[in-house]
């Protein structure tokens, strides 16, 4: 008898411990799921809209945030989304915020040079995304987002931006090649 | 405390996914380009997470009673123009803008090695070229009000 139950309970263990390896392997999975119900809760009970599907992005709440302060300062009237007019987004505020504390946290914390090679090139490339994102007003996070809300041409735009990605990925092998 | 509700409500909400962010590497764009490139799905699996989690989220939400503006039928013109909001902007102008804007937006972050979150989430590690990243964010956000609308407004009008 507690020979089988200790054999249920190793098989139990081993069951778990299997699930917390595939835990790790699916993380960014979790993060994006997450990422779709915080963002239908957010606007859904806290009452974020309009615009629809505005929970969560990184184009329009940075500018947003970024027109509020101006306004504020020099009584600008850059537009802003309605719902955060009175009151500024701080969602962009956040994103830094949460990964700072996960990296102390985690002991991963340091300055050091980034990804990008040239300071320069980092500063330009981050005024080109924002510029051509605002055209079309949404991160590549509220577009999927928008996607799952119903709206057809937010798929149109994935296309868009799965091109976009891939005619990168061509330049960059073109340039190794050469 | 209520009335600074929206503001608390997406710090928590961007502190939380800043922390998986971090965690996880997260990333939209580096999804697309590491299938693309050497076929490596875990990232992609995030990015098609948000459309399954958005579609549970939004599916639960309208049945618990949440509050939801035009669920499944979107006007698709009225809200794509996000800092043009206020002007009255040809719809028809704006899709071609906006495809333009998305292709060449894919193009620029794979150039920086991630999307906008994932830019936030390496400058709060510590990262030189995401803070740099975000500073010119900054100053495009000020470029594309006092030049981009402007123009947009003047060929939406011709």
């Amino acid at each position: 008898m507690v020979a089988t139950l200790k054999g249920i309970w190793d098989s139990i263990r081993s069951w778990i411990k299997s699930f917390k390896f595939r835990l790790s392997d699916n993380m960014a999975l979790i993060t994006g799921i997450a990422m779709g119900v915080l963002a239908a809760v957010v606007q859904g009970y806290f009452n974020v809209q309009p615009p629809v599907g505005a929970g969560i992005c990184a184009v329009s709440h940075p500018a947003n945030l970024v027109n509020w302060v101006v306004n504020q300062i020099f009584g600008t009237s850059f537009t802003i989304h309605s719902i955060f007019v009175t009151l500024p987004v701080l969602t962009s505020v956040g994103f830094i915020l949460g990964s700072f504390i996960a990296a102390v946290i985690n002991k991963e914390f340091k300055f050091r040079k980034g990804p990008v090679r040239d300071n320069l090139l980092a500063y330009i490339l981050g005024f080109m995304v924002i510029v051509f994102g605002l055209m079309w007003g949404s991160c590549p996070i509220r577009t999927a987002i928008l996607a799952s809300y119903g709206m057809v041409f937010a798929y149109v735009v994935l296309g868009a931006i799965v091109l976009g990605v891939i005619a990168a990925c061509e330049y960059i092998k073109w340039k190794v090649r050469r | 405390m209520l009335t600074f509700k929206t503001s608390i409500i997406t710090l928590v909400v961007g502190m939380i996914l800043g922390y998986l962010g971090q965690r996880s590497r997260f990333c939209t764009i580096s999804g697309v380009r590491d299938f693309y490139l050497m076929r490596d799905s875990y990232r992609l699996k995030g990015f098609l997470g948000i459309i399954i989690g958005g579609i549970i989220g939004f599916g639960a939400v309208n049945i618990f009673n949440g509050k939801l503006q035009d669920f499944l039928h979107p006007g698709s013109f009225e809200i794509m123009p996000i800092l043009a909001d206020g002007f009255n902007v040809e719809p028809l102008i704006l899709v071609p803008v906006s495809l333009l804007g998305a292709f060449v937006m894919a193009y620029f972050s794979v150039m920086a090695e991630g999307c906008p979150f994932r830019q936030h989430v390496i400058a709060g590690e510590g990262r030189l070229s995401g803070i740099l990243y975000l500073l010119g964010l900054v100053s495009g956000v000020l470029f594309f009000d006092i030049v981009l609308v402007p123009i947009l407004q003047v060929i939406s009008l011709l």
